[in-house]
């Protein structure tokens, strides 16, 4: 347990970014295989295996597990799709669900007992799923709107009195093309990074203030800690669905875009 | 893509592209013309083109959105 090893003083240390996030191979001289590999990996196949266990053999009438992976879609396609897509929602749903399910599963590896990491802590693992979203919508635009149209479309909205194009398109292109994908991979890491960060604090002091150096005035501080804890991690959770929901949102909303240019 | 007719859900989707791209937009006009009034001030050895870069910028943003989403 890294995160012990600053109890080691004899005064109380905060976590630090680098004893919370880079830890250690989990097999020694395997160095790419850490938790985060670990739980994303153990991620993946929770995901496929409950939408297998749900929809491999669907009935009319759901019961069980059905019912409840039924119940995630539905928000999915109400919430996130069909807002976007409108009557292209359906084509969209497999990525949509299995990108919304993923990053929730992710997130809520945080709060859950033994694993508590939230995966996308670690930015390569949103970064690369935001990448793969963009890739998506630049080729759908160029698709859809042709090359010309798509560009065109994005960096020269219509309406606009024609000598101020050339100052404007310069940010719509770096709007579009660059802080776009940019803040869908950190929003998501940030809010992973931070909310671990804050969790990781309060539960230490707790955890240092009530067992490891009990004393009369320390153990109220260490009471505050526990509950901050308490309230933080539940906080926490409302925060990991709410990304994951986003990411998703985002998601479809670029693939909305590509298909249809804006009005 | 041909001209569609209006959906309800165009409405929710217009509000939400634009809650989206706003702050995106104002970023990028600081980020475009303050990088080029820094680079500026590099060349030319002076200090001024930076914030009036920045303030250029967070101007045309403003505008573009407000030409964009603002009817």
């Amino acid at each position: 347990m890294t995160a012990l090893t600053v109890l080691a003083d004899d005064q109380f240390g905060a976590p630090t970014p680098d004893e919370l996030f880079n830890l250690p191979p989990i097999i020694a001289g395997v160095d790419w295989f850490t938790k985060p590999v670990l739980l994303a990996l153990l991620s993946t196949i929770l995901v496929i295996g409950v939408c297998w266990a749900a929809f491999a053999s669907p009935k009319v009438v759901p019961r069980g597990v059905q019912n409840v992976v039924e119940y995630g879609y539905m928000f999915v396609r109400d919430q996130v799709a069909r807002p976007f897509l409108g009557k292209d929602a359906d084509r969209w749903m497999g990525l949509l669900v299995s990108v919304f399910f993923l990053v929730l599963i992710w997130n809520v590896m945080g709060v859950i007992p033994l694993a508590q990491f939230p995966v996308a802590s670690h930015i390569a693992f949103p970064a690369v799923l935001a990448l793969s979203i963009y890739a998506l919508k630049v080729y759908l635009g160029v698709k859809h709107q042709g090359a010309g149209g798509y560009f065109k479309n994005m960096m020269f909205p219509p309406g606009l009195p024609k000598p101020i194009y050339l100052l404007l398109a310069p940010i719509e292109f770096l709007s579009n093309m660059i802080i776009a994908p940019f803040t869908h991979a950190v929003r998501l890491f940030a809010n992973m990074f931070a909310g671990h960060m804050l969790i990781a604090f309060f539960s230490m002091v707790g955890f240092w203030f009530l067992f490891e150096k009990l004393t009369p005035l320390g153990a109220g501080v260490g009471v505050v800690g526990v509950i901050m804890t308490i309230i933080l991690t539940g906080f926490e959770m409302f925060i990991q669905f709410l990304q994951a929901f986003l990411f998703a949102m985002l998601a479809a909303m670029y693939i909305g875009g590509s298909l249809h240019p804006e009005h | 893509m041909s001209e569609q007719e209006r959906r309800p859900e165009d409405d929710g989707q217009d509000f939400a592209n634009a809650a989206w791209s706003i702050p995106s937009s104002l970023l990028a006009g600081m980020a475009i013309y303050g990088g080029g009034g820094w680079l500026l001030d590099r060349w030319l050895d002076t200090s001024a083109f930076f914030p009036i870069g920045v303030v250029l910028g967070v101007v045309l943003s403003v505008y573009l959105v407000y030409r964009k989403y603002g009817r």
